[in-house]
């Protein structure tokens, strides 16, 4: 895991915890337990969490789920934050473009 | 059925669990609710240590703070709701939504607390959209939460605590800070703080702003800039910086939603942090039942927030049970009173002197000590030059050598005959403004705080000074590891006359669019020019042209936009209207009010 | 300061009939607001314009209101978000039903395109509809909703090029009238003197007569409504049940903007919301859009109906204040009403009568012959 903060002076070395496996655009990517779908993808080196209306690149801003600027669609409902949703086993998540579709 | 607690607490920082714990010791049965995940707030976040008195957890670090209160309230038996937040305060009733259950009801309180503490501002530059330009807070969050980096490279804007702090724990962490960049001409946060990362090599850009963001996709670079004294850039002094991550340190605003929402008054008082619900002494709102305290009272720290918590928890107590609290009250008021008297406290004593609340200054002592100590003796030397609110030094050394002089924010000085060398308060010092010094025959002796990975003794290092520039090469001596405060010393070996030079080492090997509102994509031109067109109203502005009409509820934009109106009208801030708060201060779905509404307990 | 006309409120009545006045040539025209433009019902209401109404009279008015809103981005100049995506009544009893039917067959005769659609026919046009207990509903194509901030600024704006006064944040306090005629008016900015004083203070119409002395028999109601985050643009109408009791729409931007009526309500006037809204909007609105169930309530706020005692407008001219109008009441429906109800006033005032509109019907002295109550209304 590239991104991940292993060892720290403070806050000593990461916990083992279990690993889970989840889908972003189709493509099979690990977390731990306990990531928010954003960390998750951080981890994972990808930054862009969708696009704008007018096609700009969003990614997240606040983390702590006041700005909706992650948006992201999870098993195909749109307007999910991913900075404080928590990934889960096989979770499908895609990147929003504008608005969601509705579903029914 | 509504159910109904004797005390609400919105948020679970260090003011909403003060005031839950006086609240609950004095017998009120509480329920606290907070959105986040772990409760804390900002604690969980902060692996530095915290400054003030003992008393209030000064020399701990954040998130052993929050782990701490938290036990303490369970002990106490106050109920919480994590991952619930309260999305209005309404006619009938208050609401709450669980978001783990998808879940929102509303319930009923005697008394409200809140304590909702505050979000962070934004700032306009070029492309400032880009994925890579986070909020301080995100990045902690990110990094000290869920441990991983968003980046390699960053550059951080703003040099108050808050960038000072980031900077800091980013290079604890592993990554690179370019730059902290500064619009004004000084260090806003605690010198302590800037030098803790100056001398790591981070340099601060004084009068500096950011103006671009460089990339397409996401953040590849930076443009800086100079500034003029109206806080302009000055054409032709751009830099570029490669970057992967701009990390926004540009202040704070109350969270006054909530407040606002259960009727109280809200006014706007630029010294506290902008809108701020007005209160009295004894944090009551100009409703009667609703009390505040911490950061949605007035941008401060921990250590006010939860005194200013213990102040709001005993009141509503009183009155709640009946109880003659009026000692406890008043012992708080006093702590109030004596962290508020330092020059870093001028601004909240200037706004809460608009409210009719008086706080005293002065009373400490403010001249620096002169001499060093005795050539030759293991002592200690003390570089804490401005007048913060802190204590420790003088608490915790053994033999009573130090003073801060009086209140709690004079300069620490060292009484020689008593220094004994020992080091506990270099440990302590939540600035790691506190070396050891000794001349010796051949060389001198320095001992460093330190807070990242250790080196091996004889190891070779490039010695470094309070700027990080390499001052000469030397060799460490000894490491004094501290396990449980996770401030160890390192005793370097140094050619002598650096004594006081040497404070850290390193290891040998060694205008497109700026946008305002990013829900809905508005920038700052076209806010100007809906002003140009004579749209001066806040709620003229957001009805022509959206903005903050976006999911964020106007969190990101309201404020920045209230600027751009005062900016182009010439009418300050505080007397242009506000607009209207809104809610549900968070979007809950339908589904979440109907599993709500079908449950029967909280 | 002295204007011909002074028109107090800046909603989308007031500057429509500022705007109206300076269309026909009449600039000596100032518009008070106390707070700022589309302050007050207009800028909280839910943006619909229909014309499927009970009563001829309104029907009529509001198909001349339509050929206004359908030019008003070329004549005003400002694009309004106006679409014209129909509204679909929907009946849920065999007795409302035949009201249905009976309408329908009226609305024809004043030369409105209407159809009347089987539950089946609505489940085949709009899948996303559960017709659980439907019974039939009807559709006019040319009914629609725009932008009520927009139109608001639009007006006034337009009104301002042509040389009209809008003042924002002030705030008229006393009336003057000596003799059985308005001499003046008394703001926080200042005396203004007047030849002919028009109230068009919404929520407030009642106090603002009282000031004149002038007795309307208006009362306002807190109506509660609110919108959700978006979703992509696929719901072009407005749908609306009178015994469900709700409305609903889509706006361009993506937002459901919807909202009821609650027969319990106090008069007053009362800007808080209730948790007991949103519950029952959430219950009733998923069961009939089941899509709205993963969508989140973004803002929820609560505006004024000033309702008058059969549920449609008051407007004229009083006769015991020889120059003081009125055009207020619109119990619900005053933004659809504006362009034809700011020309018939502009007229009236000019002219000395209406031209393109009979609202001789819509006098404030009706009453004393009894109620016709317009029964389309949530
Ligand atoms: C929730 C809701 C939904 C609605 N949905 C629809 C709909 O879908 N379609 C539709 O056509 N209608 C709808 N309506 C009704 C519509 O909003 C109103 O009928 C219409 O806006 C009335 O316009 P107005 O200009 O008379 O009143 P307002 O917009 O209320 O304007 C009156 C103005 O007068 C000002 N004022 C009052 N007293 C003074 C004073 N003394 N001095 C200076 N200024 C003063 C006020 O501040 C206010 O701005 C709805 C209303 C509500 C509340
Ligand atoms: S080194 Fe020890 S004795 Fe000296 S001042 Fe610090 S704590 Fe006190
Ligand atoms: S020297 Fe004393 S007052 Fe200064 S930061 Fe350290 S502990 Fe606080
Ligand atoms: S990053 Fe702000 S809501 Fe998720």
């Amino acid at each position: 895991m590239p991104r991940r903060v292993a060892k720290h002076p403070i806050l000593g070395d990461l916990e083992e915890t279990n690993e889970i496996e989840f889908e972003f655009e189709g493509q099979k990517l690990k977390a731990f337990k306990g990531d928010t779908i954003a960390s998750a993808l951080i981890d994972n080196g990808l930054d862009i969490f969708g696009f704008t209306d007018s096609g700009k690149p969003r990614g997240f801003f606040c983390a702590i789920g006041k700005c909706s600027s992650c948006l992201v669609i999870v098993n195909g409902v749109p307007n999910i934050r991913a900075c404080i949703t928590l990934v889960e086993d096989g979770m499908k998540v895609e990147r929003q473009k504008g608005k969601g579709n509705p579903v029914w | 059925m509504v159910k109904k607690v004797q005390a609400l607490v919105i948020g679970a920082g260090p003011a909403g669990l003060c005031g839950s714990i006086a609240m609950a010791e004095s017998g009120v049965e509480v329920l606290v609710v907070d959105e986040g995940i772990k409760p804390g707030g900002q604690l969980p976040k902060q692996t530095h240590k915290f400054f003030g008195h003992e008393g209030f957890f000064a020399s701990i670090r954040g998130f052993e703070i929050g782990d701490k209160l938290y036990k303490r309230a369970i002990d106490l038996k106050v109920k919480f709701k994590m991952k619930t937040t309260v999305s209005g305060i309404y006619e009938d009733g208050i609401v709450l939504y669980d978001r783990d259950k998808e879940e929102a009801y509303d319930i009923k309180a005697d008394f409200i607390l809140i304590a909702t503490g505050a979000s962070e501002r934004f700032i306009s530059f070029k492309k400032n959209y880009l994925p890579g330009v986070y909020g301080a807070g995100a990045v902690q969050t990110l990094m000290n939460q869920y441990r991983v980096l968003p980046g390699k490279d960053f550059l951080i804007v703003g040099a108050g605590n808050i960038g000072l702090i980031v900077a800091y724990q980013l290079l604890q962490a592993g990554a690179n800070v370019k730059a902290i960049v500064e619009a004004s001409d000084k260090v806003g946060g605690y010198l302590v703080h800037a030098n803790k990362v100056k001398k790591m090599g981070v340099p601060i850009l004084l009068r500096h702003t950011i103006v671009e963001a460089i990339g397409e996709d996401k953040v590849r670079g930076a443009v800086i800039s100079e500034v003029d004294e109206k806080f302009r850039p000055i054409k032709g002094t751009e830099k570029e910086l490669v970057v992967d991550n701009i990390c926004l340190a540009v202040g704070l605003q109350p969270s006054v939603e909530l407040a606002a929402q259960a009727r109280a008054k809200i006014e706007y008082i630029p010294e506290l942090g902008g809108y701020v619900p007005y209160r009295d002494e004894n944090m009551k709102t100009s409703v009667d039942n609703v009390y505040i305290a911490g950061d949605i009272a007035s941008i401060e720290e921990a250590s006010t927030a939860m005194i200013e918590g213990y102040i709001a928890g005993y009141n509503i107590a009183q009155k709640v049970t009946g109880k003659d609290l009026s000692e406890k009250i008043e012992k708080m008021k006093i702590e109030l009173e004596e962290f508020r008297r330092g020059p870093f406290s001028l601004k909240v004593r200037r706004g809460l002197k608009k409210f009719g609340i008086n706080y005293p200054e002065g009373g400490y002592r403010t001249e620096q000590q002169k001499d060093d100590g005795p050539a030759g003796k293991l002592r200690v030397k003390i570089e804490c030059p401005q007048n913060i609110p802190c204590n420790p030094c003088e608490t915790s050394c053994p033999t009573g050598a130090i003073s801060v002089g009086g209140n709690i924010n004079g300069i620490p000085h060292v009484n020689y005959d008593k220094c004994i060398g020992c080091g506990v308060c270099v440990m302590k010092c939540p600035g790691l403004a506190i070396f050891l010094i000794q001349e010796q025959e051949k060389h001198s002796i320095v001992g460093i705080p330190y807070e990242f990975e250790l080196p091996e003794a004889q190891e070779r290092v490039l010695l470094l000074n309070k700027n990080g520039e390499i001052v000469g090469e030397g060799e460490v001596e000894k490491v004094v590891k501290n396990n449980k405060g996770k401030t160890h010393i390192v005793f370097l070996k140094i050619p002598k006359g650096l004594e006081n030079e040497v404070r850290h080492f390193s290891k040998i090997k060694l205008e497109d669019d700026e946008i305002v509102c990013r829900c809905e994509e508005i920038t700052k031109s076209q806010i100007e020019e809906a002003i140009n067109e004579g749209f001066t109203d806040f709620e003229e502005l957001r009805r022509y042209l959206r903005i903050s009409m976006g999911p964020c509820g106007g969190r990101v934009c309201r404020l920045q936009t209230l600027s751009i109106i005062s900016m182009k009208t010439g009418i300050p801030i505080s007397e242009l209207e506000s607009g209207r708060f809104r809610p549900p201060s968070i979007p809950i779905s339908f589904k979440a009010i109907i599993r709500g509404d079908e449950k029967d307990e909280i | 300061m002295k204007y011909k006309v002074c028109i107090i409120g800046g909603g989308i009545i007031g500057t429509a009939i500022a705007y109206f006045l300076g269309k026909m040539g009449e600039t000596s025209v100032a518009v008070f607001e106390k707070r700022y433009l589309s302050s007050g019902a207009t800028g909280r209401c839910g943006g619909g314009i229909r014309q499927q109404w009970s009563t001829e009279a309104n029907v009529r008015l509001a198909m001349r209101s339509v050929q206004f809103f359908e030019r008003f981005k070329e004549e005003v100049g400002m694009d309004i978000e106006y679409r014209q995506g129909g509204y679909l009544l929907l009946s849920y009893s065999e007795e409302e039903a035949q009201q249905f039917e009976k309408n329908v067959k009226m609305q024809r005769e004043q030369g409105l395109e209407v159809e009347i659609l089987s539950p089946k026919m609505v489940k085949e046009k709009y899948p996303y509809i559960n017709t659980e207990g439907v019974v039939l509903a009807t559709f006019c194509p040319t009914d629609g909703h725009a932008n009520p901030h927009k139109a608001t600024f639009g007006y006034a704006k337009a009104a301002e090029k042509m040389g009209i006064e809008i003042y924002t944040h002030t705030e008229v306090n006393e009336i003057d009238v000596e003799n059985g005629k308005v001499k003046g008016i008394q703001t926080s900015k200042g005396y203004f003197e007047c030849d002919v004083l028009v109230n068009a203070a919404g929520a407030w119409s009642r106090e603002v007569g009282k000031m004149a002395g002038v007795e309307l028999p208006t009362e306002s109601y807190r109506h509660q409504i609110f919108v959700t985050e978006p979703l992509k643009y696929f719901f072009p109408f407005m749908a609306i049940s009178f015994s469900k009791n709700f409305y609903i729409r889509q706006a361009l931007h993506g937002q459901f903007i919807m909202g009821q009526g609650d027969k319990d309500e106090k008069p007053g006037i009362n800007e808080n919301v209730t948790f007991k809204f949103e519950k029952e909007m959430a219950k009733k609105m998923t069961k009939i859009f089941p899509f709205l169930e993963n969508v989140r309530i973004l803002r929820h706020w609560s505006g004024e109906y000033n309702m008058s005692p059969d549920a449609q407008p008051i407007l004229g001219k009083s006769n015991e204040v020889e120059n003081f109008y009125y055009a207020v009441g619109f119990s619900g429906h005053g933004f659809m009403l504006a362009p034809a109800v700011g020309e018939a006033i502009a007229e009236m005032i000019l002219l000395g009568k209406p031209v393109h509109s009979d609202i001789s019907y819509l006098d404030k002295d009706r009453f004393k012959k009894g109620i016709v109550q317009e029964k389309n209304v949530v």
